[in-house]
């Protein structure tokens, strides 16, 4: 990922930030939504676009397209423990690579729309992520979903935070199975 | 051919029509080929050249609007050597031109051109793309009957098809409705006829969606179909021709209950409809709201959402849906309306995913049941709930509580008639 001089980030934080990714991806592979919702920011928005992150999210139909008030109905469904397509959660595996991060603040963050300017304190990151998952629930088919992660990171009380996720699929313009664990 | 009438009863109807692959291709043919089917919205095609592809059945069609504004449903196929001509899901042209050989077809589906004509003693006109047999459009909503055979739409719509298209396109100020800008395709593990079942069973609710009542209990299933046995007023109701509702507009306490809003959350909206319509009417339409049912076999008016049963394989199949946007309301009103679709329809929503692992979980239990089982009593599926409370109402249409099989039985009525011809 290019980006000016003010943009780069140093190696401690990279190591940093790929920490936070790589522990974000064991919470949802693992299903521990409480632990997971604990990463995030106030302001969080998790979306899964129909097709490729481009425009204003509140422009379209989108397969998720949660705001913070809707991510925690998200979570608190699943910890009904009678979210049907989720109970027993998916046995799940992902692989995230290639992960890129720079500061934000070109406002070109991949979480469209917002484009603020989080100072020295916010990272976009971009990862490549592939989700293995089993779907026990019902048909017991192994199902694989390819797409571009970009998070939006943010320094809160001097921990990292997640304040955007953003998954583009692969397949993002056809027909998805169930995609109620965290992606 | 199967004999449907021993595989659906009254009050049953056996396991096998879920799986079996002659069954799904007899249906392909009594009910998509010989029978009305909805395909799309006018105005998804508003302006000419502009195309979608849809299925009819299984067969690949593209609807498009040509130069004299006219509506086609042509199959997505060349008249040559069968190659698909659209592979993206909507777009717009002048032509269809064919990757292979370059024949070149109008809007219309007319033969405008080939390579090399020289070597070719048909006439054009002996070439153009098949077409379905007949193209029938009520207020924007376009259907297609692919054999020509069906008569007209409006018998196949009767007055339950046309009351549920009037109640939603009456709730717009100019009208007719528009579409949300996008389709999204859930893809299930299931028989395409769960879907008619489950989109309109007022009995599942406090069980397959515990999880959505109970995470979020403010919705106005609260007062509409959940509340016990008779804790509601809402009605299951077959009108008849496999068109079938839960008619909500009885349980309703207040104005814009439907919407989960209130006037003045709205004013934009109410004074729109209030213009359009006068006081009293819109009065009437803002308590009542849009329909929640199914227009036999493929359309399902779900509220504020559209959807398209696609079957696929007799255990797969796709729900499309969008939202439905209003005309002549601000763009905040239509953007409310695409988040409540969000929130309701398709893989990642609150509601429908729990519909489609249950729907999974009946393919699963049913799949090693064959026909030959029906007459051994192994593998027939229940649906007698309420039958002998059912009424025929003044209006003609077969009604019941909410929670009875009346709607899924209305469908598997049609169902019979139409496999059976």
């Amino acid at each position: 990922m290019s980006g000016g001089p003010t943009q780069q980030v140093g190696e401690a934080e990279r190591r940093e930030i790929e920490a936070f990714v790589f522990h974000e991806a064991r919470l949802a592979d693992t299903s521990q939504y409480g632990e997971w919702e604990a990463l995030v920011t106030e302001d969080m928005h998790y979306w899964v676009p129909a097709g490729p992150a481009l425009g204003d999210p509140a422009a379209g139909l989108s397969y998720i397209n949660d705001n913070r008030a809707r991510l925690a109905t998200r979570i608190r469904q699943l910890q009904t423990g009678k979210r049907h397509s989720q109970t027993p959660a998916s046995p799940m595996c992902r692989a995230v690579t290639n992960v890129e991060a720079r500061r934000a603040g070109d406002g070109s963050g991949g979480d469209g729309g917002d484009g603020g300017d989080g100072g020295g304190d916010e990272y976009v990151v971009t990862a490549t992520q592939v989700v293995y998952e089993l779907a026990v629930q019902s048909t017991a088919r192994l199902q694989l979903w390819p797409g571009r992660v970009t998070y939006r990171l943010r320094r809160v009380d001097g921990m990292l935070r997640m304040a955007a996720k953003t998954v583009e699929l692969v397949t993002a313009s056809e027909p998805q199975p169930n995609l109620t664990f965290l992606l | 051919m199967h004999a449907y009438h021993e595989l659906v009863g009254a009050d049953q109807v056996h396991g096998s029509l879920y799986g079996d692959p002659g069954v799904f291709a007899e249906e392909m043919r009594q009910i998509f080929t010989r029978g009305w089917v909805f395909v799309g919205h006018e105005s998804e095609v508003a302006e000419p050249g502009q195309w979608v592809t849809r299925r009819i059945g299984r067969e690949p069609m593209i609807l498009v609007r040509d130069r004299s504004e006219a509506l086609n449903v042509l199959a997505n196929r060349c008249s040559h050597r069968g190659t698909a001509l659209c592979w993206e899901h909507r777009g717009r042209d002048s032509s269809f031109q064919c990757t292979y050989h370059a024949w070149n077809f109008g809007l219309d589906g007319a033969l405008r051109a080939v390579p090399y004509p020289a070597g070719f003693e048909k006439d054009h006109a002996e070439l153009g793309l098949d077409r379905a047999g007949q193209v029938e459009s009520y207020r924007g909503f376009v259907f297609a009957n692919l054999d020509g055979s069906a008569g007209p739409l409006s018998g196949h719509l009767g007055v339950g098809g046309t009351d549920m298209i009037d109640r939603l396109c009456d709730l717009s100020p100019s009208d007719s409705i528009t579409l949300g800008p996008n389709w999204l395709g859930h893809a299930v593990g299931s028989n395409w006829k769960m879907w008619p079942e489950s989109d309109n069973d007022g009995y599942h609710l406090n069980w397959v969606h515990a999880s959505m009542v109970s995470s979020a209990p403010d919705t106005y299933y609260q007062e509409t179909v959940l509340g016990g046995e008779t804790g509601n007023q809402s009605l299951a109701v077959d009108w008849g021709e496999g068109h079938v509702e839960l008619d909500f507009r009885p349980s309703y306490r207040r104005e814009l209950a439907w919407l989960g809003a209130s006037r003045d959350k709205v004013p934009g909206y109410c004074a729109a409809l209030e213009q359009a319509r006068g006081v009293e009417a819109a009065g009437r339409l803002l308590w009542d709201g849009p329909p929640h049912g199914l227009i036999f076999p493929n359309l399902f008016l779900g509220e504020l959402n559209i959807a398209i049963i696609e079957p696929v394989a007799p255990d797969r199949m796709v729900q499309w849906h969008t939202a439905v946007q209003l005309e002549g309301v601000d763009e905040s009103f239509n953007r409310r309306l695409l988040r409540q679709s969000e929130a309701a329809m398709g893989p990642g929503a609150f509601i429908v995913p729990d519909d489609a692992v249950t729907a999974e979980r009946m393919q699963l239990a049913m799949s090693g049941l064959g026909v030959h089982d029906a007459g051994v009593r192994r593998g027939w599926v229940d649906m007698s709930r309420g039958l002998g409370r059912e009424e025929r109402r003044a209006d003609g249409r077969r009604a019941a509580l909410i929670s009875d099989e009346t709607t899924n039985r209305g469908f598997w009525r049609q169902y019979r008639t139409v496999m059976a011809r």
